[in-house]
């Protein structure tokens, strides 16, 4: 690897460029653009609590390795953002060649000592970072993409556009550490579904159902219709995560809630069919028995002498 | 009347005590919650620590008026920017309504404006409306800092000129009602609250800009326009804003609201807003589009919503907008 030279005036026409700007908040970017066998970190060498952003885009087969362990050769894919120590640099190897664009965002420790030195979601950041072997990554949306080609395409020497530069930088910076956040703090990541979306969807279908599942106008039907998604989308991403479909988790919730009611014998079992949902008794008794193989009024009826005995 | 003054040096947070005891508020850690008996609603400060602090008041039905007094002192090197949008609840469905109830002294439009801070500003919020406001106090050097290689003199130089209390104001635009809007809905439970606050100050800071090379331009030409131009222009630009769902209102209907005749309303709205009416109404709309987008809502979908009988023709729109096609947008890779 050769280290890269700053674009003379006539290397302007080449497919590699870079330019490096003072943001007004007191980051710093650096874009760049070329063959990843040209990359060598664009970067000086940054203090240990400095953190650098790195986003990348291209299209082919790229690995990444950070600065000390020489042999931990990760896969990258398009449209990726990288949080690393400062004094961590990256390095890139393909087996073709592979046309790289990156930004590269430098925070300054004391920068992230005036701004986010109370906020203790940055504090669980910055240790996942140290856990993680000083790499995190996350991938971009189309909102961050279409910020990012609007970085790549700002002319280096136009100083005019400073402050949207800044704006989009800002942007992206806080996409990478809220959908790191919501990595951490969401509970499961079960299934193998590790699409930030997904996950996001599954969540809000759950609280929608938690929600709704007692009332008999609740249907699939618009929970479809509230979330924008597909029948078989859903059903494939609850098989994976409980191991049932969506129906059949929505039933078990409606049976388990009935469940307590008649635990509680307070109302009759048809009281109780009504009051979940179900418009017709057969059919509620018909699913009760399907998943505790017993039939509610039986069930009723030991609980009954449990509670005489 | 509830009456909240501030000096120049203290906290935004000091006016949550007066709140607070007035009216019957829930406070918790830099929110104060309006606990329904006098209003509905929270009130947010946070402040950045290069200078500049942010006050969010996103209120609705206050059973009394608000004034915040910012006083007038001789040392503050700092500028209050504060931007407004006040509407009457009910508005949106019938726009005869609004203009009925809207007295001349009404203050029910809404307004960006810029002080400097030795002059002081006064804030009224009225009772029973819907309001939802940012006030940015930023010191004059963290302003220069902000945008160090723009001509920081330029701002000073305007509102020097513009009149005896250094304050300039004009309406709103759509821009700041989506920011607002984003603002209102994410900042209480934003994980990273310093930074969200720092970006969207930035982005505002953008607008602002842009809007003072407009004034610029303004005053070259020497066209100012007058309060009721102002005024009726602004209730154009609140119908064009409101009604992005259905089709486009049409230049007759514009001008029946704004009191013009139609020549004399384009050419005054495109000075003021630097765009043409439907040009406007237009980006608002697809605007809004893109926000549906990035919520993984299909395009389908996005088009009925924002009014398009026919997808093909909100895909055209889009890509005339940003130069690719909603389909590219949502799949970048």
């Amino acid at each position: 690897m050769k280290p890269l030279n700053p674009p003379s005036d006539n290397q302007k026409n080449d497919a590699s460029y870079r330019f490096s700007e003072k943001l007004p908040v007191g980051l710093t970017i650096h874009c760049w653009k070329g063959t990843a066998d040209q990359w060598s970190s664009p970067l000086p060498a940054y203090d240990e609590k400095d953190l650098v952003l790195t986003f990348l885009n291209y299209k082919g087969e790229l690995h990444i390795a950070t600065g000390n362990d020489p042999g931990q050769w990760q896969p990258a894919c398009p449209g990726m953002g990288l949080l690393s120590g400062g004094s961590q640099a990256l390095r890139f190897q393909s087996p073709s060649p592979v046309l790289l664009s990156a930004i590269v965002l430098h925070i300054p420790g004391n920068w992230i000592n005036v701004f986010m030195k109370d906020n203790l979601n940055f504090k669980k950041i910055e240790q996942a970072l140290e856990m993680e072997e000083n790499i995190i990554t996350c991938r971009l949306g189309r909102r961050q993409l279409s910020l990012f080609a609007d970085i790549m395409g700002q002319e280096p020497k136009n100083k005019s556009n400073l402050l949207e530069i800044q704006n989009h930088a800002l942007s992206l910076l806080e996409f990478f550490l809220c959908s790191r956040h919501r990595n951490l703090s969401a509970v499961h990541a079960a299934g193998g579904i590790d699409n930030e979306d997904d996950l996001s969807l599954i969540k809000e279908v759950e609280s929608y159902i938690s929600e709704y599942y007692c009332s008999d106008t609740f249907t699939v039907d618009s929970i479809l219709k509230k979330t924008y998604t597909s029948y078989h989308k859903l059903n494939f991403l609850f098989k994976s995560i409980h191991g049932m479909t969506i129906s059949e988790y929505i039933r078990n919730k409606r049976i388990e809630k009935s469940k307590e009611m008649i635990a509680d014998n307070a109302k009759s079992i048809s009281q109780i069919a009504y009051e979940i949902g179900y418009s017709s008794i057969s059919n509620y008794i018909l699913a009760f028995k399907k998943i505790y193989q017993i039939t509610p009024g039986k069930y009723k009826k030991q609980m009954d002498s449990l509670a005489a005995s | 009347m509830s009456y909240v003054s501030l000096e120049n040096s203290e906290p935004f947070l000091k006016c949550f005590e007066v709140i607070a005891e007035d009216k019957s508020c829930i406070v918790t850690d830099s929110v104060l919650y309006f606990s329904g008996k006098t209003g509905k609603g929270f009130i947010t400060v946070a402040g950045i620590s290069t200078g500049i602090e942010v006050l969010a008041v996103n209120v609705s039905m206050l059973t009394d008026d608000l004034t915040f007094s910012f006083l007038p002192s001789q040392n503050a090197a700092s500028y209050i920017l504060s931007i407004e949008e006040i509407s009457i609840p009910g508005a949106p469905e019938n726009e005869l309504s609004f203009s009925l109830t809207a007295a001349p002294g009404d203050r029910s439009n809404s307004s960006v404006s810029i002080t400097d801070a030795e002059y002081g500003k006064l804030i009224t919020y009225p009772k029973d409306r819907i309001i939802r406001s940012l006030i940015v106090r930023v010191q004059k050097s963290s302003l220069d800092h902000l945008i160090h290689d723009f001509d920081a003199g330029a701002i000073a130089a305007i509102l020097q000129s513009a009149n005896k209390v250094s304050s300039i104001s004009w309406p709103i635009t759509f821009k700041y009602r989506l920011l607002i809007n984003d603002f209102m809905t994410e900042i209480v439970q934003h994980p990273f609250r310093e930074l969200f606050m720092i970006r969207n100050i930035s982005i505002l800071v953008e607008y602002l800009l842009q809007q003072f090379f407009i004034m610029d331009k303004l005053s070259i030409e020497g066209n100012y326009l007058s309060n009721q131009d102002t005024h009726n222009l602004s209730k154009v630009e609140q119908h064009l804003c409101l009604h992005y769902k259905k089709e486009f209102p049409g230049i007759e209907k514009l001008s029946r609201i704004s009191a013009m005749s139609p020549t004399s309303l384009k050419t005054k709205f495109k000075k003021y807003y630097g765009d043409t009416l439907f040009g406007y109404y237009q980006k608002n709309k697809l605007e809004h589009a893109r926000k549906l987008l990035d919520n993984k809502v299909p395009v389908k979908v996005v088009a009925t919503e924002i009014g398009y009988s026919n997808p093909s023709h909100f895909t055209l729109a889009f890509k005339k907008e940003y130069g690719f096609s909603p389909w590219h947008y949502l799949n970048p890779h």
